[in-house]
């Protein structure tokens, strides 16, 4: 048995034992998990892949005369400014204005807000244009101007849902080629995609939530960020196997965490063919080992964690599956779908997840990461609510 | 020994079987990479041709002068590491299996000799790494 504390006094001594979950899976069969727990400290774990629901929230500073903004663009993509006056909210999915007039049409139909939260992390200079509302205290009207993020107040990452705990894999069982969030899906069974890493994805080691919360300090796109809720979609209650891991989309978690401070290696735009723009990012989560029961659980191989195969050939919210595939399965390349071979590719960078959990072990090896205690438990009753159409009562008896 | 070619046949010798004239005339396997072969159209064929080296040469000349255009210098796919973030999507796509991941590592490898140049690849890319040279 360990506390965060002892753990964080040899985080700063550079004595603590720092694995990558990597190595607690390769070398859990030869040591044994109670010998893992007594050696080891922190086990770190990565993720690098699409997050769609991610976004930036940009504090300008206030211009002269000042403005308060009801519309934006920065490089044409349209920011949502309905908070005080020169605050930003910019998503990652956020399609360009066609409407703006900067770059030429087919190379900016693939840009979103991703690809601007990515220039202004690799400190490129952003276009902006801001229409007032022209109030008493607030009465400009127009302003336009180059940021970057030297020249802002706040900017920082707050993502609604990312590093989703399990995903699905998606097929095409119909007779034409699909441009989905999962990239192109061929026809007649054509390829299939998978989208998490399995057991080396953050939420799978900790399948229950129990040494990750609120207020958990993570490594996000290479600064510092931190747990900051529930993720939207956070699903819990998801059907699990025996090792509680979800055979499904199970939790999600808010993130939040600084991006001047982040490095655009690790937060990436990019863009899924016909289907539109996404933040690529890397995203670290640290797992101390508090005790043996930690070890077990990031002990869970990808032959033990399943996903189901979903037809997207009928688009309604619950589609068709064809059963479950062993991420031992969908990391071979080929999975067997009604007796046929089919390619399987991953979405996720299963290389550049792992160069994260290194990139974490690196910084809690130099004493510059540090764990914190979870503020709060993450909540381990919510259903998936469906959203269908109502009608108020009193509207019906008209 | 192979060589790769890019035919481009005017509408007139659309006709031709070319394909059965290299393996009659000079003992060479023909194997059609891509084809875009439409009556009345210019046509174009991209063939790995297999046999003698004379006679490879004697090939060509011979499709020189029925008049169908031969270009050795090959469409190619290229993949810039520097972009590539190595997810692997375009993997699934790759009909030969010219890109995919090692086993060990998930890094992508490119095995420029099972490329076809179909092009997938391309627009599947979600960084856009992946071009042609021409």
């Amino acid at each position: 048995m360990k506390t965060i504390d002892q753990i964080n006094d040899k985080i700063g001594k550079k004595r603590a034992v720092v694995w990558t979950v990597d190595e607690v899976k390769t070398k859990v069969a030869e040591l044994g998990i109670a010998k893992i727990a007594e050696l080891v400290d922190v086990i770190t774990t990565g993720s690098f892949e699409p997050m769609e629901s991610s976004g930036a929230i940009l504090n300008l500073g206030h211009t002269d005369p000042p403005i308060k903004i009801r519309s934006c663009t920065l490089d044409g993509v349209p920011a949502y400014a309905g908070f005080g006056a020169v605050d930003l909210y910019l998503g990652a999915t956020q399609l360009v204005d066609f409407a703006g007039e900067i770059g030429d049409g087919d190379e900016r139909k693939e840009r979103g807000g991703a690809h601007v939260i990515a220039d202004l992390i690799a400190g490129k200079g952003v276009t902006l244009r801001a229409i007032g509302q022209g109030t008493d205290c607030y009465p400009r009207a127009t302003f336009d101007t180059t940021i970057t993020k030297d020249s802002i107040n706040q900017f920082y990452l707050y993502n609604p849902r990312n590093l989703y705990q399990n995903f699905i894999v998606g097929v095409n069982g119909g007779d034409r080629q699909l441009y989905t969030y999962l990239g192109p899906l061929q026809p007649r069974l054509g390829n299939a995609v998978y989208s998490n890493t399995g057991a080396i994805s953050p939420l799978l080691n900790d399948p229950d939530l129990d040494v990750i919360g609120i207020g958990t300090r993570i490594w996000l796109g290479g600064g510092i960020g931190y747990v900051a809720w529930e993720g939207t979609q956070h699903f819990p209650l998801q059907k699990r196997g025996e090792n509680r891991t979800p055979i499904g989309p199970g939790a999600t978690l808010a993130l939040i965490g600084d991006a001047k401070q982040m490095d655009p290696n690790w937060v990436r735009g990019c863009y899924l063919k016909n289907y539109g723009p996404s933040l690529m990012l890397g995203v670290g989560v640290p797992i101390p080992v508090l005790n043996a029961d930690v070890v077990a659980r990031c002990a869970v191989q990808d032959r033990d964690i399943v996903a189901p195969i979903v037809d997207f050939s009928i688009p309604r919210r619950v589609r068709p599956t064809f059963g479950l595939v062993s991420y031992e399965q969908l990391k071979s390349g080929k999975i067997k779908i009604e007796g046929r071979t089919v390619r399987v590719a991953p979405l996720a960078s299963i290389y550049r997840s792992r160069q994260v959990a290194i990139e974490l072990k690196n910084a809690i090896d130099r004493g510059e990461f540090l764990l914190t205690e979870a503020v709060s438990s993450l909540p381990r009753d919510r259903t998936f609510i469906p959203q269908d159409r109502r009608q108020m009562p009193s509207l019906l008896e008209d | 020994m192979k060589k790769r070619v890019t035919l481009t046949f005017p509408k007139r010798t659309i006709q031709m079987p070319v394909a059965y004239r290299l393996a009659k005339d000079f003992n060479i396997a023909a194997n059609i990479i891509r084809a875009q072969v439409a009556p009345n159209q210019i046509g174009k064929l991209v063939v790995e041709l297999a046999g003698d080296i004379d006679e490879l040469d004697a090939a060509i000349e011979w499709m020189r002068s029925q008049g169908i255009q031969v270009s050795t210098a090959n469409k190619e796919i290229y993949v810039d590491e520097e972009v590539c973030v190595d997810c692997g999507l375009c993997t699934g796509v790759c009909p030969t299996e010219a890109l995919n991941l090692a086993p060990d590592t998930f890094k992508l490898n490119f095995t420029r000799s099972r490329c076809i140049v179909c092009e997938q690849c391309i627009p599947t890319c979600p960084v856009g790494a992946i071009s042609t040279n021409l």
